[in-house]
């Protein structure tokens, strides 16, 4: 099942994938291992400064996947500093007081002057009319502090160590709810891990800033070079008019020229803190292991008060919005229906109602528009876009096969979605959908990095580690006419924006 | 074979000694059926499914040259276009409500069939995936909808030039004729009839030049074994029929391409003239590859990126194929920054071939790919699948089990003379896409420029 990352439910009866982790070691107390057969053996267990800890012992090679979750995505940074979330997650491969730096008590200073000089110049940058000649004078005054800076640093120690360790799938992502930091390891480095990361986010150095700044800067030019980003951009940014999620996680170019260091630093010091965090840890590791070094290393990092978290609400869209996008590629569509969001039940019958739609070569999109009137090269239904924590878009992504336009393929689809509030499904498309949630857990499980993911996402924004196996049974609860009603009452033309992306008018 | 770990260069104090990554990959079964298919099998039950694929001989590089597109559409119909004994609709409603896949593609030097299912379905699925590579039909209406898709992706080919500067550079360096470097276009595709793709079905798609991996929860490799023999047994041998894939040809001295594009990044791509496959250079040109563009402290990343700025994506890589492959560095910047990072990206492939790398940097990448290794089979069939794939390519048996001590050996010397060998930036060929009214230096400072259209 594509549209969600979703975790099927099933009997994990394979008992072979899982070592005997808790009956070979007594847990620490606090912690607590499922016992239910219905969810993998997870250990759970949180620091008392409030971080999370969910640790599945696998066996096969001896490698692990680490997984630390905040819940700190662009919704959290303020208007006017939309891409801060992400900025900052570029930073945090930047080092510590101790890693990368050959000397921190100099370099402080020398940071101090890059930052002093860096506001200087986007002060400028930033008046009704820059003097340009003062703009490049504070370019190279910026320039002559950097370089200074410099010299006090160890070039790129952090990822050098993970090259030596033997990393994997070292990276990070930011979205509209959270940024994440991943990578796997050969699992006798789980020590080396807990001594790097505890550091890490314990005395970040946020050095090379207004370099890095300008990485997101190219970032940002290559998506907008790129037809789907535009696209998805352009949907969102019409979608919402008040909630944050109207801004692209990138950020606005103009928001990326104004950003500080001393924006960034503020951004971690409000989000970045263990009560807002949750790990997971997937692997060929002892639980009790990893909660004992868990506690010697992450233990003393301070936990703080989180700042409030209300964000405008949408209001009801009442008007449909149609947008057209001139952009040197062939035709296609994106649109969006506001939804209810992932914490209301009328989000299930919606889940249902894509799958529908959209899954596979029986499912009603394929059926009728990509092969029966071959309108279509591909279209495809997703429940909730761009974010899970506030309510978010339902969408259909499509493009037309020539000669036809996005005019007619666009007919098509919304002939389609009347369709389905006419015609419920039948047994058939439901059963079809619910096995292949089903075996799409058991294959989620064979990857330790995803199912890392997924068990520090559901549980860090959406509350609940099983929250995807929870959502299969409610989704087998949802009878084909709560479909069709969900379809008639969210895929309306009011409650919607499309944008049409078309090649330049000659 | 222990994948020892050398932990070369000042570590934090606080960081534990590093031990060893000890893992020594299990072989698996290697079977051969009488009619010559090759088998790999591996048990395992730590999950209640069961995953094949199947390696067939051939690719995009057999096609015809009026006819480019024929392997791929060929492969991309087995399944959909229905088989001897199942329609079209009855194969995806069977595999859609059960969650399994059977998927078949065409790479440029392979050809693939791949086989996911839950166990309680591997009966009936197999028989699917067996009758796929076996009897396909290729039905009228499918071969029509599979064309006019192929179609529409080529019109498509060039809306991300990000992506399309890859294949056109390629397409310029080995030439618009070599089978390396060509792609498909309309008229290609319009010629491939029914009968073309049941021909060259007939030709490549034979036991003997099928290799499968399989592995997954089945009770015994004998029970498992037994099966396909069943599906697979009467697949008769047959002589296969290669076409002669004319020489590489590389034009020596600097060549440059440019497509003038008003888009928000240039993007540039250089490449050099690279190795044949089993060259021993490959084991110090891969350290010198990941010392050069690997990753995000490579030479290339850290200083076009990390210091410098100028750009997101910056990378290198080198490709083995049977003729001279190729290496490429890619990276993506501003147009008004293009030279700078053009020029560092030079500058970096001179400098590799005019001093010896400092031991710590060398040794840093022997063990970025060292400790890692564990990494290419987290799964028993992934593993498979990679021996499935040496075999393929023609490796000898023991290739994985040695690559981890062959990459060991690679010293400073070694990643010298592999550079000097392999590296000669002022030939190597430049393709850029761009705006060049915002270029910060003209393009042919560079060398003597060709300028082309996108199409």
């Amino acid at each position: 099942m594509k549209s969600l990352a979703l975790l099927p439910l099933l009997l994990l009866c394979c008992a072979p994938l899982y070592a005997a982790g808790g009956q070979k070691d007594e847990l620490p107390p606090g912690a607590s291992i499922e016992k239910d057969p219905k969810y993998p053996p997870v250990v759970a267990y949180t620091l008392k400064n409030g971080l999370k800890l969910l640790i599945l012992e696998k066996t096969f090679v001896p490698t692990v996947s680490f997984t630390l979750m905040f819940k700190a995505g662009n919704v959290d940074g303020q208007q006017g500093k939309t891409g801060l979330a992400h900025l900052m997650e570029h930073m945090a491969f930047k080092g510590t007081k101790t890693i990368n730096s050959a000397n921190y008590a100099k370099e402080k200073i020398a940071l101090e002057k890059v930052e002093k000089a860096a506001q200087a110049m986007i002060a400028e940058e930033s008046a009704a009319a820059p003097d340009l000649k003062k703009v490049e004078e504070l370019r190279k005054a910026l320039a002559a502090a950097e370089k200074e800076a410099d010299a006090l640093i160890v070039k790129d120690e952090y990822w050098k160590l993970y090259n030596t360790l033997g990393e994997s799938g070292m990276n990070a992502m930011t979205s509209t709810d959270y940024t994440g930091y991943v990578v796997s390891l050969p699992s006798n480095r789980l020590e080396a891990w807990m001594v790097i990361e505890s550091d890490r986010f314990k005395n970040p150095v946020l050095r090379e800033f207004y370099r890095e700044r300008n990485v997101v800067m190219e970032e940002r030019r290559m998506g907008e070079a790129d037809p789907n980003r535009t696209m998805w951009e352009t949907l969102v940014s019409n979608a919402f008019v008040a909630h944050p999620y109207q801004n692209p996680t990138i950020g606005w170019m103009d928001d990326l020229k104004r950003l500080t260091r001393t924006d960034a630093e503020a951004f971690f010091k409000a989000f970045y803190v263990p009560n807002n965090a949750t790990l997971a840890v997937v692997g060929d590791v002892r639980p009790t292991e990893v909660i004992k070094l868990a506690e010697k290393y992450f233990g003393g990092w301070q936990n703080r008060p989180l700042p409030a978290r209300a964000y405008t609400r949408e209001p009801a869209q009442k008007s449909e919005k149609v947008v057209s996008v001139f952009f040197k590629a062939k035709p296609a569509l994106r649109m969006g229906f506001h939804n209810p969001g992932m914490d209301n039940p009328e989000i299930y019958p919606l889940i249902m109602a894509c799958e529908v739609l959209s899954n596979g070569k029986t499912g009603r999109f394929y059926k009728t528009l990509v092969e029966g009137k071959e309108l279509a090269l591909y279209a495809e239904a997703y429940p909730s876009f761009p974010g899970n924590r506030y309510p978010s878009l339902t969408v259909i992504a499509a493009a037309p096969k020539a000669p036809h336009t996005v005019e007619e393929l666009d007919a098509a689809l919304l002939a389609e979605v009347e369709t389905l509030k006419k015609e419920p499904p039948t047994r058939w498309e439901l059963d079809k959908i619910l096995n292949n949630y089903e075996a799409e857990m058991i294959k989620q499980l064979e990857s330790n990095s995803g199912l890392g993911m997924n068990l520090a996402q559901n549980e860090q924004i959406l509350g609940d580690w099983k929250y995807d196996w929870r959502i299969g049974e409610e989704l087998r609860k949802v009878t084909p006419e709560q479909i069709s009603a969900a379809a008639a009452k969210y895929l309306t033309r009011e409650n919607r924006t499309v944008v049409f992306l078309k090649e330049p008018l000659k | 074979m222990t994948l020892f770990s050398a932990a070369s260069f000042a570590l934090p104090p606080a960081l534990p000694k590093l031990a060893g990554v000890d893992f020594k990959p299990p072989q698996g079964s290697r079977v051969v059926l009488p009619n010559g298919m090759i088998v790999y099998l591996m048990k395992d039950n730590t999950l209640p499914v069961v995953h094949m694929t199947a390696f067939i001989r051939t690719g995009k590089l057999n096609d015809p040259v009026e006819k480019i597109g024929l392997g791929e559409m060929t492969a991309g119909l087995l399944k959909d276009g229905g088989t001897l004994k199942y329609k079209p609709e009855e194969i995806d409603k069977t595999l859609e409500f059960l969650a399994a896949s059977v998927e078949t593609s065409m790479g440029i030097e392979e050809a693939r069939a791949n086989m996911t299912t839950l166990k309680k379905d591997l009966d009936a699925v197999l028989d699917i995936y067996a009758d796929v590579l076996m009897n396909p039909a290729f039905a009228t209406d499918k071969v029509k909808l599979k064309r006019d898709e192929t179609l529409e992706l080529i019109r498509r080919r060039n809306d991300d030039p990000g992506r399309a500067v890859v294949r056109e550079a390629l397409r310029a360096f080995y030439g618009p004729a070599h089978p390396y470097g060509w792609r498909s276009e309309e008229a290609t595709v319009n010629a491939v009839t029914i009968e073309d793709m049941k021909a060259y079905h007939a030709n490549y798609y034979k036991p003997n030049n099928v290799i499968l991996a399989v592995a997954g929860d089945f009770a015994s490799e004998e029970e498992m074994l037994a099966k396909l023999k069943a599906k697979f047994g009467a697949w008769p041998r047959g002589e296969v029929k290669f076409p002669v894939i004319p020489p590489v040809e590389i034009k020596a001295g600097r060549q440059i391409f440019h497509v003038e594009k008003d888009s928000s990044q240039a993007y540039i791509v250089m490449l050099q003239k690279g190795i044949k496959r089993h060259d021993p250079v490959e084991y110090p040109l891969s350290v010198t590859t990941e010392m050069l563009g690997g990753g995000l402290s490579s030479r290339l990343a850290a200083e076009i990126r990390s210091r410098k700025g100028l750009a997101y994506t910056v990378y290198a890589y080198s490709a083995k194929k049977p003729d001279y492959g190729y290496t490429l560095a890619y990276c993506g910047t501003k147009p008004e920054t293009y030279s700078q990072a053009l020029s560092e990206m030079l500058r970096q492939f001179k400098l590799i071939t005019e001093e010896a790398a400092p031991a710590e940097e060398v040794t840093r990448a022997r063990d970025s790919i060292v400790n890692s290794f564990v990494f290419r089979f987290p799964t028993p069939f992934e593993l498979l699948s990679e021996r499935a794939s040496f075999e393929y390519y023609g490796y000898k048996a023991d290739y994985l089990d040695n690559y981890v001590e062959n990459i060991a050996r690679t010293d400073p010397a070694a990643v010298l003379a592999a550079s000097r060998r392999l590296f000669k930036p002022d030939e190597a060929m430049l393709f850029v896409i761009g705006n060049s009214k915002k270029f910060d230096k003209p393009l042919s400072e560079f060398g003597p420029v060709t300028e082309l259209k996108e199409d």
